[in-house]
């Protein structure tokens, strides 16, 4: 009787080990991709930083936008979490939440009022399980977010500032390092900084800023005859949003990044522990059998010694 | 007359959808509709949504929905940066409808000069754009 019970028990974990390598095996190849993704923004990144740097030029400065123009006094600050969809993926869920609860109730014992954003179902459930019902829920799109989605994001956001109703804007996302390491980081989106602009880059961009500039040097006799269409302040009041848009990109795909690489460390955990659970089960499971064995055998000689 | 051919690159933040010599494209920038051919002075410019023609040679003409972006012409090169550009099959006319409902619904109830307003005015336009390069293509 027990014999059977663990049997089904063998089954059923093995049943679990399928479904949790197959996972693993998903996560991996939707890490891939989400990697890919990070690397096809950065051309973009560039060229909206190169084309900033020469219509900034040409303006002599940039305006001052809204976006770029911290507040004497901040009352209420937007917290914006990046979270996932969906769970199974370790600790990437909840580290952001809790991240972002601490630094909320940080600014509310400072007498700050805190509005909170969510991208990600978890995010957003886990929120309003704590009554904190967010201002934005975005949802849907976590495991591969476009553009579109990150654009009407920052939107929201950007319209939030400068109509007043918050005076900061943070981000929580899980910064992408490896399948196993997953950073919380924690950025404020708005005032967008002013120097963040027009820095070059950080890392593998110094390079390709550095030949930019160059080229703005070999081409500077011809800078007059460029011609802008409208003016060059013009077109910054409409870059300059773009990096709050892309920095809120790059956020979703460095967190749908750690939210596959979580779930592919956690599913090979998973898989792992299922592996000894049946290595221990099969091993209870011949001892049953072999003591239920040895009774037969001693039922099967003391029944003919009684007949002797 | 075969036109001179030229770079032509549309770059996305979701990659590279264009980069091939062409010989001219259409579109529209915040001043209004423009054709680049080879050898145009050099320009930077915005771009508003509307339909984006490449005109890869003659009689050979690609069309794609265009989002809001940035327009650069070099000496041989026009590099267009836009934040959205989907290809006239992969749009959908209802939804677009809706979209452009919702935006103008968003215009009514904000007020004149906040943020807000100027956010929905721009989102009418995008969806606005796109539904007339739609419902243009389906009247040939």
């Amino acid at each position: 009787m027990a014999q059977k019970e663990v049997k089904g028990r063998i089954a059923s974990v093995k049943n679990i080990q399928k479904i949790t390598r197959a996972m693993e095996m998903v996560a991996a190849a939707r890490l891939r991709k989400a990697e890919q993704r990070i690397e096809e923004l950065r051309p973009y990144a560039s060229a909206i930083r190169r084309m900033t740097r020469q219509a900034a030029e040409a303006a002599q400065g940039i305006p001052r936008l809204p976006i770029l123009a911290p507040r004497e006094t901040e009352q209420t600050v937007g917290i914006l979490l990046f979270t996932g969809d969906r769970g199974l993926a370790g600790a990437f869920n909840s580290q952001i939440v809790r991240a972002g609860i601490r630094a909320g109730a940080d600014y509310r014992a400072q007498g700050k009022k805190v509005r909170y954003y969510a991208a990600g179902r978890r995010g957003v459930s886990s929120l309003r399980f704590r009554n904190q019902e967010p201002a934005g829920a975005y949802e849907g799109f976590t495991d591969r977010p476009t553009y579109a989605d990150a654009r009407a994001i920052a939107a929201e956001l950007m319209v939030a500032y400068v109509d007043g109703d918050v005076d900061r804007v943070e981000v929580f996302y899980n910064r992408y390092v490896s399948p196993l390491v997953q950073v919380v980081t924690r950025e404020t989106l708005l005032p967008l900084n002013q120097a963040s602009i027009m820095e070059d880059g950080e890392g593998a961009d110094a390079g390709q800023a550095a030949a930019g500039a160059g080229q703005a040097v070999s081409h500077n006799g011809h800078r007059a005859l460029t011609e802008y269409e409208p003016d060059p302040a013009d077109i910054l009041e409409r870059l300059v949003p773009s990096y709050v848009e892309i920095s809120i990109f790059r956020s979703l795909l460095e967190s749908t990044s750690s939210e596959h690489g979580a779930r592919m460390t956690a599913m090979r955990n998973a898989s792992e522990n299922a592996g000894e659970l049946i290595k221990d089960l099969t091993l209870q499971a011949n001892r049953e059998r072999q003591a239920a064995i040895t009774q037969e055998i001693m039922e099967v000689v003391s029944g003919a010694e009684s007949l002797v | 007359m075969a036109r001179t051919p030229f770079r032509v690159e549309v770059l996305t933040p979701e990659g590279e959808v264009f980069n091939e010599e062409v010989e001219m494209v259409s579109t529209h920038t915040s001043v209004g509709s423009v054709g680049i051919l080879a050898n145009h002075q050099p320009m930077l410019a915005m771009l508003d949504p509307t339909e984006l023609r490449i005109h890869r040679a003659e009689g050979e003409v690609l069309s794609f929905a265009q989002g809001e972006g940035f327009l650069q012409v070099g000496a041989s090169h026009a590099l267009l940066l836009v934040d959205e550009v989907r290809t006239p099959q992969s749009l959908d006319a209802a939804d677009l409808r809706e979209r452009v409902r919702a935006a103008q619904d968003r215009v009514t109830q904000a007020q004149e000069g906040s943020e807000e307003h100027r956010s929905a005015r721009r989102e009418e336009r995008r969806y606005g754009a796109w539904l007339k390069l739609l419902e243009g293509a389906g009247g040939h």
